[in-house]
């Protein structure tokens, strides 16, 4: 055995050894997906997956910020390997067609070219977030998700996220994007609960988050859908 | 509160007057490094339970109350803040920051060297301590990126890795500067460690902090895949193998067991352990030849674990057959290190199992896995370390045998039982997550897992009693030492009927004459 104090020894140690995991887990993996590019419809310009809002990106930081990667992934893993599919994670609406059965898959390089910062995740102590927008479909929904996780789950571990919200007096007509909230949780007669900006944008990213597309990366038959009876 | 002779023989410096010198040349730069490493391990033990108990918000622990609507109602105390910084604050504050002073010591004992400009490693300590404090307050917030361990913004971690620069010049510098004809295998697994540190921290900080690479999509959790578990096989098992494999042969006296498999063991860890980084790639996004190669190579890892275990275990348990009483007080630290070394390493080979991981991916399992590296393995041989180094370096012995017994047994069964408890809960988590009933439902998931993260909270504050006991027992050593420094020092100025001048705080070295007077006293 060399020794990896002698001048050999050290030479192998960097060259063979560092840059070999390197080259091996990221360089020859971002020669394969470096170039990865969004599918364009024959017949149209549409591209698939297309680019989020604006707003979205924005609330890409603050779902930074506040570490929700650190309870949610955003990652469906084929059928043969673990039960993303069958919790439902990977179920979209096909919105091109009403009466085309939903879209289910795993989820694949190509969904995650938009994103600036990609948050797979590794622990799922919430639930994937990959569609999340097909389970909310509004934003009013969410806001009041996120105030107060228990109205809709009296068992969820999630934390509420109140510090994204301002209570603030009402002067003239209340605002329309007001929470809806009774109960423990109202704000006291006069005053309105609404999002702050940092909620905004947050909400307008997890509303981005849905892949009721298909893309040619899919192989083999699309698995059947759950059953749920 | 008499000194137990057990502790250390009288007089606490080196019986070799070279080692003596090399450890008076380190003396303030490690205890810089040891003093602040453990006033970061009080903050960010504190952050963790605090974290922790989050994790189980509809409890009813007294404090519990206070905490949750705390997180509910400020963006600073929500989970998604408090974990990552407690995290960082105990990898980077305890865990590295204490490794860079067992670098130190270790480095400028195994090159028979007294260190030369211990000005240059003090800038660095100040500076990196700067940059730990910046990054925290940054989380705190809002500027982290939760990039996994890597959280801290670009501002705070150019400072940290400027300053490991000014350390890494200084290493060069003493490893140049070394005596021939001491070679060491603790030196081989320090040079992995010296170098592996710079490459992954700024890899990591450049692709990953600030501004993500436009299009580089799942590149970037490949990168952080590999940060992650590169600091861990590289960097701190590395740091604590040199100090295993330096300090129990050295307080056994006993030669290392299977010594001529060190070498084997060393170069078998280095190509293997870095591909555990695709034990957080299975079923992902990621090309399949990449996540079936690691598994591969990560599979192989059993090879070096299990030859370090038969080096290290098989050396401490001989030891403590040998000297009885468990090897003595310290000692059992070490032990404690080593098995758990070997344990880190069984449950990255059960992880690269594909059936395995699939069922442990998303669970409590990843936590199992931190506190075995940073606390199990990492922690306990960095307490170890500081039993042994800090009389040595500071000539004055630990106060009271008892306090480090205490300190032992809060630690083992603290992580011995969070192991249980966490690695069980993963399992019964991972059967619900990945069960094959469509009607099982996340919420069912969490339920089952609700006792376990009770049980982990509970687990973590006895490891946290264990640490507060070590932390108070260093504090009264130091004030200790300082207080019968300067008696030491009046007195042999009376004695030698000279007006006395108090020495500055930290007892500054007494002048020569005052030895014979000091010795008088401290007895």
């Amino acid at each position: 055995m060399i020794s990896p104090l002698t001048t050999r020894g050290f030479l192998l140690l960097i060259g063979g050894v560092f840059l070999f995991t390197w080259f091996g887990l990221v360089v020859l993996p971002w020669i394969y997906l470096g170039h990865l590019a969004p599918i364009q419809d024959e017949g149209s310009s549409d591209i698939t997956p297309w680019d989020a809002s604006g707003a979205a990106h924005q609330g890409e930081h603050i779902y930074a910020a506040d570490g929700c990667v650190y309870c949610h992934t955003q990652q469906v893993r084929p059928a043969n390997s673990g039960a993303d599919i069958i919790r439902g994670w990977g179920t979209a609406k096909d919105e091109s067609d009403d009466k085309a059965p939903p879209i289910i898959r795993r989820t694949y390089p190509r969904d995650y070219i938009w994103q600036g910062q990609v948050f797979l995740g590794n622990s799922r102590e919430g639930a994937d977030l990959s569609n999340v927008a097909e389970r909310f479909t509004d934003a009013a929904s969410l806001y009041r998700y996120l105030y107060d996780p228990y109205i809709l789950n009296p068992h969820s571990s999630m934390p509420a996220y109140r510090f994204l919200f301002i209570e603030r007096k009402i002067s003239g007509l209340p605002s329309q994007d007001a929470l809806a909230l009774t109960g423990d949780d109202a704000p006291p007669a006069g005053y309105e609960i609404v999002p702050s900006d940092e909620a905004r944008s947050l909400v307008a990213y997890l509303l981005s988050l849905k892949k009721n597309y298909h893309l040619p990366d899919e192989k083999g038959p699309v698995p059947a859908p759950p059953d749920k009876s | 509160m008499a000194t137990s002779p057990t502790i250390a023989t009288q007089g606490y410096t080196s019986t070799d007057p070279e080692l003596a010198a090399i450890d008076a040349s380190v003396r303030w730069p490690v205890m810089a490094c040891f003093l602040t490493a453990v006033h970061w391990m009080v903050v960010g033990t504190f952050f963790l339970v605090y974290a922790s108990s989050l994790a189980h918000p509809q409890d009813t622990f007294p404090i519990l109350g206070l905490f949750v609507s705390l997180s509910d109602n400020f963006s600073m105390f929500t989970y998604g803040r408090i974990w990552p910084a407690a995290v960082d604050t105990l990898v980077y504050g305890w865990a590295t920051t204490g490794g860079l002073g067992l670098a130190i010591w270790i480095l400028a004992r195994t090159c028979r060297t007294p260190v030369r400009s211990p000005a240059t490693l003090m800038t660095a300590i100040v500076f990196w301590n700067l940059g730990i404090a910046t990054g925290l307050i940054g989380i705190f917030l809002g500027d982290s990126n939760s990039v996994e361990l890597l959280e801290f913004p670009a501002y705070a971690a150019w400072t940290l890795w400027l300053s490991y620069v000014l350390f890494a010049v200084w290493a060069v510098v003493t490893w140049l500067g070394r005596r021939p004809g001491h070679d060491h295998v603790a030196q081989s697994w320090l040079l992995v460690a010296l170098f592996s540190f710079p490459w992954l921290f700024g890899g990591g900080s450049v692709l990953l902090d600030g501004k993500p690479l436009a299009g580089s999509g799942v590149i970037q959790e490949l990168i952080s895949a590999w940060y992650v578990h590169g600091l861990y096989t590289l960097w701190f098992a590395p740091l604590g193998l040199a100090l295993l494999y330096y300090l129990i042969p050295k307080m056994s006296g006993l030669p290392i067991r299977y010594g001529t498999k060190t070498q084997a063991a060393f170069w078998t860890w280095i190509i293997f352990a870095p591909w555990t980084a695709v034990h957080d790639l299975v079923g992902g996004p990621f090309p399949a030849e990449t996540v079936t190669t690691g598994l591969v190579l990560s599979g192989l890892i059993f090879l070096p674990v299990a030859l370090i275990g038969m080096n290290l275990v098989g050396t401490a348990f001989a030891a403590e057959e040998k000297h009885g009483h468990h090897g003595g007080i310290v000692f059992p630290f070490l032990t404690l290190s080593a098995v758990c070394f070997v344990l880190a390493g069984i449950a990255e080979q059960i992880l690269s199992i594909r059936s395995a991981n699939e069922l442990l991916r998303f669970t409590m399992f990843r936590e199992c896995n931190f506190f075995l590296w940073l606390y199990g393995f990492f922690s306990f041989g960095l307490f170890g370390a500081i039993y042994y180094i800090v009389p040595r370096l500071l000539d004055f012995s630990w106060r009271s045998s008892a306090l480090i017994r205490a300190h032992y047994y809060f630690s083992l069964y603290g992580i011995l039982l969070v192991i249980a408890m966490v690695g069980f809960g993963s399992v019964v988590q991972g059967e619900t997550l990945e069960s094959p009933d469509p009607l099982v439902t996340i919420t069912i998931a969490d339920q089952n897992a609700l006792n376990f993260h009770i049980a982990s909270t509970v687990c973590i504050s006895l490891i946290a009693i264990g640490s507060g006991i070590f932390a108070l027992h260093l504090g009264w050593m130091l004030l200790n030492c300082i207080n019968i420094r300067v008696r030491a020092n009046r007195l042999a100025s009376e004695i030698l009927h000279e007006p006395y001048e108090p020495e500055g705080p930290a007892g500054a070295s007494p002048a020569p004459g005052t030895a014979a007077a000091k010795k008088e006293v401290a007895a």
